[in-house]
């Protein structure tokens, strides 16, 4: 899973968003280092949707602007849980080494 | 937020043409606002890294099919085959702007040019700027051209041969038509000898036989001349010929059409590809397509460039030898009618999906 993808599905974990709230939170949640853009947010959003990850929740016109709520589904909360674990593993391996490569390099 | 129907608005709007028809009523609005939410104020056109972002992302959602990896590669192997084949088509077209082949009294005075005061013999004549076996192609003979016949299509020319040439050397005989041809405004290029014979028998020691080619231009018009080495090192025969350079409409007509038709093939594979989404049956008429139209570029383009390497070529080669054809036609009509099968699958109109419930607010 790649670093956008799985930031859509972590803000979405946290209940529905629309596109605005989405690309906000990814910011937020990655320190500002990943700023998703419209066209690959949407690009992102339709194959999560085909992968049955992600699905529209409902639509709201806010100011005459027509606003799309996503929400995540129980298989992207499967798919979330086994890249998180994943990653944890990588982690937890890395900073274990890293740990025994401190008193050396001190 | 910037309102509805400013400068930034209708950069943006323009921008979400990339995207289908079908994807920008769904979604158009919904993708607008979000594009605007995120534009700072004061904003009057996209930066180029929104615009590419929101081209690249259209010209993808227009070939459906989200979770593929592979349908982008697929889109762009065919845009560039059907792209190359609509600027061969165009630049057989443009090259309808050159004049005739040379005639009799042209080519006569070209070869007089080149040997002055030596014989020539009959010249022949090309009756087309295109010949298929030395005869302007006909409809009838369409059978021959498309069961393997096709690479007897070709550019026809005026020839004759020159016998009794004072037996010297290659060189002098060469350095004296050089000297004619430059006085009469021709462009000389690099002379081409083969050696592909051995004088044995007439020769002690044996000596190889080498053929001499003799390459020229001025104007629209090509001139070769071949010095044979009969039976012996110096040459006494000359083989002539003179024929039509590509005239200069046909690289901007295939460069063009070229584009237009590539832009068009994407076009065609996105729609296709979105209406065949779920119909795998698609799959190999569409691989077949792929595979007879790419073989014989893939086989021809090898092959024409070792041979533009070996001799110079003031012109080159016609655009659609390159792709192969018509020597390979029998493949490119097969790709055809499965492309025609593809299609006509893609016709059958899809289910769409139930729409959202919407909620007003604010």
């Amino acid at each position: 899973m790649r670093e956008p993808t799985f930031l859509i599905l972590t803000a979405l974990a946290a209940g529905p968003r629309h596109g605005y709230g989405i690309t906000q939170d990814v910011a937020d949640l990655s320190e500002r280092r990943v700023t998703l853009l419209p066209g690959t947010l949407y690009t992102a959003l339709d194959r999560l949707t085909a992968q049955g990850l992600v699905q529209p929740d409902r639509e709201e016109v806010v100011d005459g602007r027509l606003r799309r709520y996503y929400r995540i589904t129980p298989e992207g909360v499967d798919a979330l849980h086994t890249e998180t674990a994943r990653l944890r593993q990588l982690a937890t391996v890395a900073e274990a080494r890293l740990r025994g490569l401190r008193p050396r390099t001190a | 937020m910037p309102p509805t129907g400013d400068p930034l608005t209708r950069h943006y709007r323009r921008l979400l043409l990339c995207y289908p028809r079908s994807y920008r009523r769904d979604r158009g609005e919904e993708i607008l606002g979000l594009l605007l939410d995120t534009a700072p104020a004061g904003r009057i056109r996209p930066t180029v890294r929104e615009a590419f972002d929101v081209v690249r992302n259209g010209l993808r959602c227009r070939l459906g099919r989200p979770t593929s990896r592979t349908v982008g590669v697929w889109a762009v192997l065919t845009a560039v085959i059907c792209g190359l084949f609509t600027a061969a088509a165009a630049s057989r077209v443009a090259w309808e702007t050159s004049r005739p082949q040379p005639d009799r009294a042209e080519a006569a005075a070209i070869f007089a040019d080149a040997l002055p005061g030596r014989s020539i013999g009959q010249i022949e004549t090309a009756p087309a700027l295109f010949v298929f076996y030395g005869e302007p192609f006909r409809w009838q003979a369409l059978d021959d051209m498309l069961f393997g016949d096709g690479g007897e299509y070709q550019p026809g020319f005026a020839s004759a041969s020159a016998t009794g040439l004072p037996p010297v050397p290659v060189e002098q005989t060469l350095a004296v038509t050089r000297q004619h041809l430059r006085a009469s405004g021709w462009r000389i290029y690099e002379t081409v000898s083969r050696a592909d014979r051995e004088c044995v028998s007439a020769c002690d020691p044996p000596v190889a036989l080498t053929d001499t080619t003799l390459v020229a231009s001025r104007g629209d018009t090509v001139f070769r001349m071949t010095l044979f080495a009969e039976g012996g090192p110096n040459p006494t025969n000359a083989a002539l010929e003179v024929q039509r350079a590509a005239p200069p409409a046909v690289v901007p007509a295939a460069v063009l059409a070229g584009l237009v038709g590539g832009v068009l093939a994407w076009l065609v594979f996105g729609w296709a590809s979105r209406r065949t989404e779920y119909r795998p049956g698609v799959a190999l008429p569409f691989g077949i397509t792929m595979f007879l139209w790419w073989l014989p570029v893939l086989l021809a383009i090898p092959s024409l460039i070792g041979h533009q390497r070996a001799e110079p070529h003031p012109d080159w080669h016609p655009l659609w030898e390159w792709l192969g054809q018509p020597t390979g036609s029998l493949f490119f009509l097969i790709g055809t009618v499965c492309a025609l099968i593809v299609l006509g699958c893609s016709a059958v109109p899809r289910r769409d999906t139930a729409p959202l419930r919407t909620i007003a607010t604010g």
